[in-house]
């Protein structure tokens, strides 16, 4: 006797159908980049954990179908340059599903997300190819070229908004000199916002860790701001600029790797979003979600202990 | 109104809802097989011999156990055997049973009870009528009343629980629907007997019709009906606790422990039929449903009829059915409907065979913990209790778990959760009593070891004394001996110089 809502399939399908309003917008500011990368993502996590399905004796089709495999693999693909060259997404995916999956014994049994594994370890290795991101519009003929480096394009190509204003703020400019405002990254994150509160909408995530994570972002980043206005951000730009709302509402909210109880994920939720900007102001990289999130999936076990519901009764 | 309701817990409707929900009289069955051993105390001692002639309601076996009640011949006949029939149990297991096959005339014995005007009996006749008449909890428990009852202490509150335990379940319902006058005399003795100040009468909220009839017989200040939402495990003693008096029972404590008896309503009217006319506890409604039968509804059959007796009366359809005893949640599944109906079957599932959807892994998405009703976290308790470290899951409170199994029916992996903590709970108990084994084994041979040791050290001790004694005594001897020589050697020489001398 089981309830007629999601199955876990269904939940893995939902959450890649509500990633679709994120993708619109990055294809709507800078072309085929991404949608090439999110394909290529997911053919190589097919066959990777399909080979990996084989070598465990386990049986293929039953795990590819519940979608995990191709969730972490648009994750991934989404948060990388969109004009990185093809080998980088492969490799990246490739890492995330043994790496960061397969070798913990696959669905359910990963201690980290998977995706963020794929693109921290890819952040170290390449990176000069991760942190070179698309200045404009791609159509699908300049995109291919540039993914498989087939003829030399030329297309215009630099650093992220965070990227750039770190790098302004260390040759000794103010806040109120630099240009804080970037349409593309702010509708970019809207989409997702928007993408998120569908999933809250249809239980399939809580409120708890998006919340969480996105007030532990504003105290942080506000209490520094009002500390000096000159060099550091306030709180709208950390949270309209970067990954903030996809890592808010798709990679924190990843339930497998992340705290399961009430209050523990308010806890989990919050450090993120304290560590996302103390990387982002603090660090050596330009943004923070995907070391901040590791970082707390290190310490879940430790919250979920202490922090259970007062049982019935106690 | 309500204090509060508890969390979690989940709204599953009614899956065969009927339009009117009845009481169907089931004919009278051709035999009835009793079995001897009930749900709790021990086995109970036949008093009737193999051809014996026996009336309806006539006690056939005793109850030796005090948490046992005796036995009643539920039709009039004459006994058949008494061997090891299946009894309604999962594994189909074989138990005692008395089988009695019947006359066709139902002829009662005479008895007499407290009369309508039971209010001049004291409490221990009517206990002793309660007793005698074999009443348990027929809400599915099948504790003995009269145990409860004499167990109490300073009882401010009596509820009596009119909720289905489960969805689907509708006989409690028709009780309450069709016996409203004897259900609300029924609390008027329970109070009697318990000195609560107030009884409270819990139905659900969907159950308009049970509470009209109530409504329309109840005319005691002392008794109030409180409709309560509707939802799955409001049933349970516990959160019908918490639900209506706000108050939560200590975890491992019970509702007696906070001054509460709760009884369930078809209970209550057994225990009138018991009071006022002495009437034995003979028959039961029982609900019949499930996607297998065409006319879900409910019976009023005599205890130890077979399932097939009431079965065959709701229309089963032709095809391959599982057979379900008690709720579709928290029942178990038989493998026959050849067995016979108890005192605690409150319903019956058939249901066509579907096809099980296939387990996944577990992704602790907590849909779990937000529908259970006592709080836990099943996703942990599940990362726990599959790789058997039950320590750990000791520690995430496994052994408050209620196996209401609203975890299972919400889990989007359909992971048959309640049964891996059945298991552990299980688990923790042999390894608890093994570990308790081997502590006590483990001091003994300790304690062993020590004594050979002390017997070993005060044996040497002793020795050693005794040798020094010896020493000591050899060397006195010896300083004896020498001064014996001395005074031989003395007198030889005196006796060598006399020698000489002549």
């Amino acid at each position: 006797m089981h309830s007629k809502a999601l199955n876990t399939n269904q939940i893995m399908h939902q959450v890649i159908y509500a990633l679709a309003l994120g993708v619109g917008a990055v294809y709507y500011f800078f072309g085929w980049g991404t949608i090439l990368q999110i394909a290529l993502a997911v053919v190589t996590a097919i066959v990777i954990e399909s080979a990996f399905l084989s070598l465990r004796n386990l049986s293929v089709k039953p795990a590819i179908s519940d979608g995990s495999a191709v969730l972490s693999a648009i994750l991934l693909a989404i948060s990388i340059p969109s004009i990185a060259p093809w080998w980088v997404v492969v490799i990246g995916t490739a890492f995330a599903i043994i790496f960061g999956k397969q070798l913990y014994g696959g669905l359910g049994n990963n201690p980290f997300n998977p995706a963020m594994l794929g693109y921290a370890f890819l952040l170290i290795s390449y990176p000069l190819q991760m942190t070179t991101w698309a200045g404009e519009f791609l159509n699908l003929s300049q995109a291919i070229n540039t993914i498989f480096n087939l003829t030399s394009v030329d297309v215009l190509s630099g650093a992220t908004q965070l990227d750039e204003i770190k790098t302004q703020l260390a040759l000794g400019k103010i806040v109120g000199e630099l240009d804080l405002h970037s349409i593309s990254q702010a509708w970019i994150n809207v989409g997702f916002l928007l993408g998120g509160l569908y999933l809250i909408v249809r239980k399939i995530i809580t409120w708890h860790i998006p919340v969480a994570f996105i007030a532990g972002m504003v105290a942080v980043s506000s209490m520094l701001y009002f500390t000096n206005d000159q060099i550091y951000l306030p709180m709208q730009n950390h949270l309209m600029l970067g990954a903030t709302m996809l890592g808010a509402f798709f990679i924190a909210t990843d339930p497998v790797s992340g705290s399961t109880t009430p209050k523990g994920r308010l806890i989990y939720g919050f450090l993120i979003g304290v560590l996302v900007v103390v990387i982002r102001v603090f660090g050596g990289y330009p943004d923070g979600v995907a070391f901040a999130v590791l970082l707390m999936n290190i310490t879940v076990p430790l919250i979920d202990y202490y922090t259970q519901p007062k049982v019935f009764g106690k | 109104m309500l204090n509060q309701s508890f969390s979690g817990g989940i709204i599953i409707p009614n899956p065969h809802p009927v339009e009117k929900v009845e009481i169907i009289p089931a004919p009278l069955p051709d035999q009835v097989i009793l079995p001897l051993q009930q749900r709790i105390g021990d086995e109970a001692i036949p008093c009737v011999k193999i051809g014996d002639k026996v009336l309806t309601g006539q006690v056939i076996a005793k109850a030796e156990d005090h948490f046992c009640v005796p036995i009643h011949a539920s039709i009039s006949g004459k006994v058949v055997s008494i061997d090891d029939q299946t009894i309604p149990h999962k594994s189909g297991l074989k138990s005692k049973c008395i089988t009695i096959e019947s006359d066709g005339k139902d002829q009662w014995i005479e008895q007499s009870g407290c009369g309508s005007d039971f209010l001049h009996c004291d409490q221990a006749t009517m206990i002793e009528y309660i007793q005698s008449s074999g009443i348990v909890g027929l809400g599915g428990a099948g504790f003995p009343a009269h145990a409860k009852l004499e167990s109490i202490q300073d009882c401010h509150t009596l509820i009596i629980n009119g909720t289905e335990c489960e969805p689907g379940i509708m006989c409690d319902d028709a009780l309450i629907q069709h016996h409203p006058r004897e259900v609300v005399r029924g609390v008027e003795i329970l109070l009697h007997i318990c000195g609560a100040q107030r009884a409270i009468i819990a139905v659900e909220d969907d159950k308009q019709e049970a509470l009209n009839s109530l409504l329309m017989y109840c005319h005691n200040d002392r008794i109030s009906i409180e409709q309560i939402p509707t939802k799955y495990t409001s049933g349970s003693e516990k959160l019908l606790v918490k639900a209506l008096l706000g108050i939560e029972i200590p975890s491992g404590g019970f509702a007696i422990d906070i001054g509460v008896l709760c009884q369930n309503v078809a209970t209550t009217k057994a225990i009138f039929d018991a009071v006022v006319d002495n009437k034995p506890l003979i028959s039961r409604i029982v609900t019949v449903t499930g996607s297998g039968v065409e006319s879900p509804n409910n019976y009023e059959v005599r205890l130890g009829a077979s399932f097939e007796h009431i079965v065959s009366m709701a229309s089963p359809d032709a095809n391959q059915h599982t057979v379900r005893m008690g709720g579709m949640m928290m029942g178990v599944d038989v493998k026959t409907t050849d067995i016979p109906i108890c005192k605690i079957t409150n319903c019956i599932f058939i249901n066509n065979i579907e096809e099980k959807p296939s387990t996944q892994e577990c992704i602790r998405c907590g849909q779990c913990n937000q529908a259970c009703p006592v709080d836990l976290l099943p996703q942990q308790l599940y990362w726990y209790t599959k790789s058997q470290n039950t320590d750990k899951a000791m520690d995430y409170n496994l052994a408050d778990c209620i196996e209401c199994r609203c975890c299972d029916y919400v889990c989007p992996s359909h992971i048959p959760l309640a049964e891996y903590f059945s298991f552990a709970k299980a688990l923790h108990r042999k390894t608890t009593e093994d570990q308790y084994r081997t502590d006590i084994a483990r001091e003994r041979f300790e304690f062993r070891e020590y004594r050979l040791e002390r017997n070993n050290r005060e044996r040497a001790g002793m020795m050693a004394a005794k040798k020094e004694e010896l020493k000591k005594k050899m060397a006195n001897d010896k300083a004896q001996k020498d001064k014996i020589a001395a005074a031989m050697a003395r007198v030889k020489k005196t006796k060598e110089a006399s020698d000489d001398a002549q």
